[in-house]
């Protein structure tokens, strides 16, 4: 069975389990029911929603830490993700319920002239104060479609979130301690600790030459608000275009080094988050890959929000589509469109950009001439010459899935 | 004018106030997270009891119940060897085997009845040995992983129990079997996992060596 006819009778038995509850909305006949795995199967039952604190009701990953997915029908909402719907994914059980800003402090040391001790407040007056929307993806967003299944957190699409931070430039700030000359990397560490002593802790390391690039940022704003307190309260480093794994929370410490980051610490660096070392990142299913890499930059990718798998739409009818695209920030060159499952494309329209590394809607409004089923694709490419793939290619980590969605449904 | 220049300066002395003071004066910011519901399916396999002592010193059970389906004894026993060799997982060998045997009937594509899973679910025999230490006891269960002598890690510091239950009846029984079951609430929200390999006897010797910390 392929994946698409697999998702279509998983949304066949969802809207058939709960035909007659459903409210109609045009120009959609029948929306698919909510199913909080998103066509995703689990060892011991379904998902449920939970209330975390600064939450709405989220898709339940795991409790203790705290994981939690965003439902996918909540990207069709706002290019922006509200702060109350952003996804949470913590790695260790030890971090702190409770954060007193009179006693936090950001320590920069190491490699620099002058280490810093910095209250939020003096963080905030020591620099220029910068804004930037950029989309945080978990690497592992989607890993519950990979075929064959790996092990993880067994994701949907929903582990990514697009959010206008506020902050300051690391490198304004690294500059006011002064990088030595010989620096190589500096390593990220945030409040949380591991339960056993014998656990790695999640350090985070970013060569210098990118933590002294324009991008990098401290953020202690998400979308105008002070960061909700599962998302890294007060402090969150933002690495735009890099996978979620290097936007560490609750940032606490950031150590200048000159060598490489190594020893027990760096596993969250030199082991985890590793992808093949080749160039599609890829191995063949199922099998190990002898070398391998740290996950960097997100693949272009792009969805459609506006339907979903198992909807209903009407035929002869002008239906408006419309959906997200983003990249590492090269910047898209196109979104394409196919409703015939990939035999024809029509280009989108991009609405406005929020900048290089957010979200960008774009829209299509197209007409279905034929009743019965049919598969809907997205395809975005970027300025880099990257275009989504139509196969799924694999890694045993489950990582960077980012192959041609498509969305089955039935015209009628 | 007297009153509206008095009013200005009022104004004028908050706003500064206000001003410089806005962050220290601010509540510290504090969440309560959910109490946790998921738990192992119950078994009469040895892994039932060694997987709900020692992976729930780390996580909740919904980490694992939510990982996708048909996985065989051989992956999943690879999965809990990862818990050991990357996460530093207090597990033997046989432990890894067994618990990999567990999770694979309850949650993958094995059953209790294979020959591998009943070859993998062996009880450790008991050692022949002295009679075993607190100090063994408390590093070969992970205890000291959430608690620590005299300051509250995840769970409450030795000396806090002790001041607790120190004059009680029954102290000693009470908390070796607190041990062995688990319990969540009476110290807050994140659970004690059952310590169900603890033995009586190792468990009254833990529960005396905690009674003792003053």
């Amino acid at each position: 069975m392929t994946d698409n006819e697999h998702k279509l009778i998983l949304a066949r038995r969802r809207f058939i389990r709960n035909a007659g509850t459903l409210a109609l909305a045009a120009p959609l006949i029948s929306r698919a029911a909510q199913d909080t795995g998103e066509g995703v199967t689990f060892a011991g039952g379904e998902r449920p929603l939970v209330q975390f604190p600064g939450k709405r009701k989220l898709i339940l990953v795991h409790s203790r830490p705290p994981h939690l997915e965003t439902p996918f029908n909540t990207f069709n909402e706002s290019v922006i993700t509200a702060n109350d719907a952003f996804y949470v994914r913590y790695h260790l059980a030890n971090f702190p319920t409770t954060i007193d800003l009179a006693e936090y402090r950001l320590n920069i040391t190491g490699a620099v002239k002058k280490p810093l001790s910095l209250s939020l407040d003096e963080l905030k007056s020591i620099v220029e104060q910068v804004e930037l929307v950029a989309v945080n993806q978990c690497s592992g967003n989607s890993r519950g479609y990979s075929s064959p299944r790996v092990f993880g957190a067994q994701l949907s699409n929903g582990a990514m979130g697009n959010a206008r931070w506020t902050g300051v430039s690391l490198k304004a700030v690294l500059e006011k301690a002064g990088v030595l000359s010989d620096a190589k990397q500096v390593v990220f560490n945030g409040l949380d600790k591991p339960v056993l002593p014998t656990t790695p802790d999640f350090h985070k390391t970013l060569d210098i030459e990118h933590a002294l690039s324009p991008e990098p940022m401290l953020a202690w704003a998400m979308n105008g608000e002070d960061l909700p307190f599962l998302n890294g309260y007060p402090l969150k480093l933002i690495v735009p275009g890099y996978f979620g794994t290097y936007w560490v929370k609750h940032l606490s410490d950031i150590v200048v080094l000159d060598h490489a980051y190594e020893g027990h610490d760096a596993f969250f660096m030199s082991k985890a988050y590793h992808l093949p070392d080749n160039d599609c990142m890829c191995v063949a299913p199922g099998t190990a890959a002898d070398k391998t890499r740290p996950i960097s930059s997100l693949p272009v990718r792009s969805f459609i929000t506006s339907v979903m798998a198992g909807d209903q739409l009407p035929v002869n009818r002008s239906v408006e589509l419309k959906g997200i695209a983003f990249d590492s920030g090269e910047g898209l060159k196109s979104v394409d469109v196919s409703v015939d499952g990939g035999q024809t494309w029509k280009a989108t329209t991009l609405s406005e950009s929020l900048g290089r590394f957010s979200f960008r809607e774009w829209k299509l409004d197209t007409t279905f001439r034929q009743k019965g089923n049919a598969v809907l694709m997205v395809r975005a490419g970027n300025n880099k010459g990257e275009v989504q793939p139509v196969k799924a290619d694999w890694n045993p980590g489950g990582y960077r899935r980012h192959a041609i969605e498509t969305t089955p449904v039935t015209i009628v | 004018m007297q009153a509206i220049n008095y009013f200005r300066s009022i104004l004028a002395f908050s706003f500064i106030f206000l001003a410089t003071s806005s962050q220290s004066l601010a509540a510290p910011n504090q969440i309560k997270l959910p109490p946790e519901t998921a738990k192992l399916p119950v078994s009469d396999l040895p892994g039932y009891n060694l997987a709900t002592q020692k992976c729930m010193i780390c996580h909740s059970v919904d980490y694992i119940q939510y990982q996708p389906p048909g996985m065989s004894q051989a992956q999943w026993t690879a999965e809990v060897a990862k818990m050991e060799h990357s996460y530093g997982a207090s597990l033997s060998k046989a432990d890894i085997k067994s618990i990999g045997a567990y999770l694979a009937v309850v949650y993958g594509t094995a059953k209790a009845t294979d020959s591998g899973i009943i070859a993998a679910s062996v009880v450790n025999p008991p050692k022949a040995e002295a009679a075993p230490q607190a100090q063994d006891l408390l590093n070969s269960n992970g205890c000291m992983g959430c608690h620590a002598i005299d300051e509250k890690r995840l769970g409450p510091s030795f000396k806090t129990i002790a001041s607790k239950y120190q004059q009680q009846a029954e102290a000693q029984n009470m908390l070796a079997s607190s041990m062995q079951k688990g319990g969540v609430g009476k110290w807050g929200e994140i659970p004690m996992p059952p310590m169900a390999s603890l033995n009586a006897e190792q468990a009254r010797i833990l529960a005396k060596f905690i009674l003792e910390q003053q």
